[in-house]
């Protein structure tokens, strides 16, 4: 049996308006930003936005309020804390232990005795450690390392002299571009 | 009109020369005699480079920058504005005259006294500078171009007498701003002696110490994170290790880093770069600005000089001590780049076999 349905005489089944999107109504970018310093004068009708780089630190430091964390005391170290990624992946690595002296007599006797033949590279994968770790304690003495030094620049200079105008033009760009760093 | 009358007019009318003050103008030398076969050598600008500036500009000079008391006469700020390049050049045309008097001690006073103000004031402002930074800066405020431009920004430079020189065997040129910069010089050791050294402090530092400096630019390493290693060091923290904090665009032609250096648990600086060796370059220099660059607050800073007594006499003497609370002393420098070698080789002295075998030689 049908109900008796009032509602035929006040409702209707159709839509008087084509369903439309609401207009995107986005917020202002230049106001949303989180560091956002908004001024805005009536008179002059003028609204200065100061919106800070998300990554530019702050040039003030004073010595109550400094910036660098050397000058205050450390925080105390927290395993668990999350911290971001490192830069390189050999940062991972745990550090080597330290070398024996007996090793590091023998590396000096070695690299001191013939470093034609007993190069960094070599000695640091004899002694599992780094060509610069063996530049710092087997250091040559200053004439030999000049000779090296004038020996290396000399190949080098013959290499370069090999370069064709474009390479040495983007060599030459790189490394202007390496002083604005 | 000649054409070497017109150059005459026009050199007095550049220069300060008064020609209300001459005898005769145009001078002697200028006037050509048509009789006599001898030649005529004048050189207007010459001339009018001889002529001592007028009274009343020195009188204007000394109360536009407001030492109307202590330049009490034009003598003594004509003294403070003649070179001792000048005296040459006076001999040698007017050698009858009387030497003028040149600011050659007084600039070399004035130069000390500044060089003092400039470094306490420096060191008491920025407690963790390092030595070669703190001299750059140091020129910076009180060095010679700086000293010629507040010179120029007196209105020192029609007053000026001086003379140039050109490179000789034994001492480089002399330029226009170094005669200029003796002028402030002269000025800051006329206020000491007229007055005292706390007086002279404040002209110092109303003039000179007041500029402002970009420190942050002038802070450049060869080596940023090594200098940063050596300094965390010093100051016995955990080793700074680099961390990525945001990147985008890393296989594209323009992408963007922004790298941290933390130690332990602190990020001690952070720099963005287009690439992650350039990023973490920047980081380093960032943290060491951030050391560098630690100023005392102005409310704090006191100098050493500010416990002398303000009237003239004595210093040693004890008078009214003034309260003074000595700054804080930064970490003590690294080696690195420090300014302790400076790249300079000293010569190899000889050793006592090669003394002695020169003395034998000589006997023999």
């Amino acid at each position: 049996m049908l109900k008796p349905r009032l509602s035929l005489w006040f409702t209707r089944g159709y839509a008087t308006r084509i369903a439309e999107k609401p207009p995107a109504r986005f917020p202002d970018p230049l106001l949303n930003a989180p560091n956002v310093a908004a001024k805005t004068l009536k008179d002059e009708n003028l609204t200065f936005i100061h919106r800070p780089p998300p990554t530019v630190p702050s040039p003030h430091s004073t010595t109550l309020a400094p910036a660098s964390p050397l000058l205050k005391s450390p925080t105390p170290s927290n395993k668990h804390a999350p911290m971001p990624p490192f830069l390189r992946p050999s940062a991972y690595n745990a550090a080597p232990l330290r070398m024996s002296d007996k090793d590091i007599e023998q590396l000096r006797k070695l690299r001191l005795s013939n470093p034609e033949k007993h190069s960094r590279a070599k000695l640091a994968k004899l002694f599992k450690c780094t060509p610069n770790f063996v530049s710092k304690i087997a250091a040559l003495p200053r004439p030999k390392r000049k000779e090296f030094a004038r020996k290396m620049e000399a190949e080098h200079e013959t290499v370069r002299g090999q370069w064709g105008e474009k390479k040495a033009t983007f060599v030459a760009i790189k490394q202007k571009r390496r002083e604005f760093w | 009109m000649g054409h070497v009358s017109k150059r005459l007019y026009s050199s007095a009318s550049k220069l300060a020369v008064s020609t209300s003050r001459l005898k005769q103008f145009p001078p002697k030398e200028a006037i050509l005699v048509p009789d006599s076969g001898k030649p005529n050598f004048f050189d207007p600008e010459l001339w009018a480079a001889l002529q001592p500036p007028p009274t009343s500009a020195l009188t204007a000079f000394a109360h536009r920058i407001g030492l109307a008391n202590v330049l009490s006469s034009a003598d003594v700020v004509r003294r403070a504005c003649t070179h001792k390049s000048f005296l040459n050049l006076h001999a040698k045309y007017y050698p009858s005259s009387p030497t003028p008097p040149t600011n050659a001690n007084l600039a070399t006073l004035g130069n000390s006294l500044m060089g003092l103000f400039a470094s306490e004031h420096l060191h008491a402002a920025y407690p963790h500078l390092p030595t070669r930074v703190l001299k750059a800066a140091v020129s910076a405020h009180v060095g010679p171009l700086t000293c010629a431009s507040v010179a120029q920004e007196m209105g020192a430079v029609p007053l000026l007498r001086w003379h140039r020189q050109p490179t000789t065997p034994m001492s480089p040129a002399l330029l226009h701003s170094d005669a200029l910069a003796s002028i402030p010089r002269a000025i800051t050791a006329l206020v000491y002696q007229e007055i005292s050294l706390q007086s002279a402090r404040k002209f110092v530092q109303s003039f000179f110490l007041s500029r402002q400096v970009d420190l942050q630019s002038m802070i450049r390493f060869r080596d940023p994170k090594r200098a940063l290693t050596e300094t965390v060091e010093k100051f016995g923290r955990e080793r700074p290790k680099s961390r990525l904090l945001k990147e985008t665009g890393r296989y594209s032609n323009s992408p963007v880093f922004v790298v941290g250096i933390f130690s332990g648990q602190d990020k001690l600086g952070e720099g963005f770069g287009s690439s992650l060796k350039m990023a973490e370059y920047r980081a380093a220099e960032d943290s060491l600005h951030r050391l560098y660059l630690t100023r005392t607050p102005d409310h704090l800073l006191q100098v050493p000089s500010s416990t002398f007594p303000f009237k003239q006499g004595n210093i040693y003497k004890t008078g009214l001590e003034v309260p003074y609370t000595p700054g804080v002393l930064g970490e003590a420098e690294i080696l690195y780049a420090s300014s302790g070698r400076s790249n300079i080789v000293a010569p190899k002295r000889p050793t006592l076999e090669e003394i002695e075998a020169r003395r034998e030689g000589l006997d023999v």
